[in-house]
């Protein structure tokens, strides 16, 4: 029982950070139709932002978020605004094969200036793990998944409330409609991706001090992210939610009560399935 | 004209490493014309059909792993095993073809992401056959004697050949295909999937039928690679860059052209490869799939129909 009951406290812990990724990811699909597969590059870029924070600023990184959600945004703006706008319109296709380009540019750009080392990020105060209870619970992914439970109220709160947010809702439904309804399609545009990409960025950085980080580990999270936005139905944002912390707890259930090697299989399985027989997502929201 | 260009090309495939014969270039044409193999199989599923598949290292993967584990666990050559790498692959991609192709468009894409992963985490945890991370080793190949001439395994020219004929093989099978029913099936299916189906094109068994022909010469590639650096292991031969490598041979070359996979192979592998050698060597850096990142970015956004796409119409409509 006790193993059982840890396995889904950490699956929850991680599951909440799969889940701040896979927002992201979707909102970029639901509004621009883009497949993002350098959306694991932004993830991998919050971890290196993390990583040079603590070792050349002395900024501990959970503090670093407040400088790297900014950045990261501003890139998004960048790389929508320069690099995606044109392609866009030529179908979901060429952008998939593009971005897959554009990921391949920005992996290998940080290999060329950080090198292929695995890197970790000690915090003094994460030697031991807490113990409510009895159970285990590692520091520094306790503090991320509480911020991360706070990034995604705030980020519920701005599609809900705002008129941004509402107009990012609304293109999402229905782009033309929203456009005659007097919309900024294309400013909205820009937000939702720079949005994306500043969300996928915060989750590398909450994320660093929990993994290895090593330049191509966007490969690995794009694959998982993928598998939690289908699991929630593309472009659903508390679809990707649910995805997220169901992945998360269904990889550490897998890993203790199916085999360690082949957790990350189950992901992918369970991803298989629903794209067979459900395509709209388990909550039946998506659109496909 | 056609003709003339076509015999002088193969005179020049054939020639090459008589002409330059320097290790680091012969091993520099085996890798492009590898590469063309790859692209080659990526295009006819991707070119012909419009099915864009992120999980051709699972092929490429069936095909080193069937030849290096016939050589070593039964000693059947690897020549043999090469063939038969193929048809394993194509046997593979049977049951992957009927399930991902209920999927359309990027779901397809994901669908294929997934499968291959899965295969190769099989291959990872699979050790009583595929030995696990730790991977297989060839130390030596089995003699071949010409005559009197055994033939010397450790010069890369006799590897050169074998590769040259493959490379022909996937050349002469796309040419072949662009003239078949499955080619025409194909382009339907790529126009518009459901106009084909409603014509009456069993779209299903048209896209499966290409899948595995394709996968059967990456297959064939793969056992190649394995013979060629006789050693494998999982995440050299099923790992999702290698997928996406084929993916930007194909495009670069430009899609649904008989020569462009050779054309996309000469760009990105020779300039790869070289930027490779100036990156480590005067560096110590690793990073040259920069290039091919930035290449596929160039090429969707300037030139959607690839260079040989582009450059085709200009040389009196050459295929």
């Amino acid at each position: 029982m006790e193993t059982f009951v840890q396995s889904i406290v950490s699956g929850i812990l991680t599951g909440s950070l799969y889940a701040m990724i896979g927002v992201g990811l979707t909102v970029i699909f639901g509004v621009m139709r883009i497949i993002n597969m350098a959306h694991g590059d932004m993830v991998m870029f919050g971890m290196y932002g993390a990583f040079l924070s603590i070792t050349f600023l002395k900024i501990d990184p959970f503090l670093s978020i407040i400088l790297w959600i900014p950045i990261a945004f501003f890139i998004g703006v960048f790389i929508y605004r320069f690099l995606l706008k044109n392609i866009v319109p030529a179908g979901e296709l060429n952008t998939l094969l593009y971005t897959a380009g554009l990921s391949l540019f920005i992996a290998n750009l940080v290999l060329l200036i950080a090198t292929g080392d695995y890197r970790t990020i000690k915090l003094k105060y994460a030697i031991m793990p807490l113990r409510p209870f009895g159970i285990a619970v590692p520091i520094p992914l306790a503090i991320a998944f509480g911020m991360a439970i706070l990034i995604t109220f705030a980020l519920y709160w701005f599609m809900v409330r705002t008129d941004t947010g509402r107009a990012i809702r609304a293109t999402s439904q229905e782009p033309e409609a929203a456009a005659l309804m007097g919309v900024n399609v294309d400013r909205t545009a820009i937000i939702t991706f720079a949005l994306g990409t500043a969300l996928a960025c915060a989750a590398g950085v909450l994320l660093a001090p929990s993994l290895y980080l090593y330049p191509t580990v966007g490969e690995i999270l794009v694959a998982k992210c993928f598998v939690i936005v289908v699991l929630g139905g593309l472009g659903s944002v508390p679809g990707a939610i649910a995805g997220g912390l169901l992945l998360g707890v269904v990889e550490s259930l897998g890993a203790v009560y199916v085999s360690v090697p082949y957790k990350d299989a189950i992901g992918f399985v369970i991803f298989l399935l629903v794209l067979l027989f459900k395509p709209s997502g388990l909550f039946g929201v998506g659109k496909s | 004209m056609k003709k003339i260009v076509i015999v002088l090309a193969l005179l020049l495939l054939f020639a090459a490493p008589l002409i330059v014969s320097a290790p680091f270039f012969v091993h520099l044409m085996i890798m492009v014309l590898m590469w063309t193999v790859l692209g080659a199989s990526w295009n006819i599923l991707g070119g012909f059909t419009g099915q864009v598949s992120f999980g051709h290292a699972t092929f490429l993967g069936a095909g080193a792993y069937t030849t290096m584990i016939l050589y070593l666990k039964l000693g059947i050559a690897p020549w043999y095993g090469i063939p038969i790498g193929g048809l394993v692959a194509a046997l593979i991609a049977l049951p992957i073809g009927f399930i991902c192709f209920r999927l359309r468009g990027p779901y397809f894409a994901l669908s294929t992401l997934a499968v291959a992963e899965i295969i190769r985490l099989v291959a990872l945890n699979w050790e009583s056959l595929t030995n696990g991370p730790v991977g297989l080793l060839i130390t030596t190949l089995p003699d071949v004697t010409f005559g009197e001439k055994s033939i010397d395994w450790e010069n890369k020219i006799p590897f050169y050949y074998i590769i040259a004929i493959i490379t022909l093989g996937s050349i002469v099978a796309t040419y072949i295909m662009s003239r078949t029913r499955l080619g025409a099936y194909s382009l339907a299916i790529r126009e518009d999937i459901d106009s084909a189906e409603a014509i009456g094109i069993n779209t299903v068994q048209a896209r499966v039928a290409a899948l595995s022909l394709s996968a059967f010469f990456a297959g064939v590639a793969g056992g190649f690679y394995a013979m060629y650096l006789r050693y494998i292991d999982p995440d050299a031969v099923f790992s999702i860059p290698l997928s996406v490598e084929m993916v930007f041979i194909a495009v670069v070359g430009g899609l649904t052209t008989v020569a462009g996979p050779l054309i996309g192979a000469i760009v990105l592998v020779a300039f790869g490869e070289i930027f490779r050698e100036i990156f480590l060597v005067h560096f110590k850096l690793v990073g040259h799939l920069i290039f091919y990142g930035l290449m596929m970015m160039i090429v969707i956004r300037y030139l959607p129909e690839g260079i040989w796409g582009r450059l085709r119409p200009r040389v009196g409509n050459q295929r």
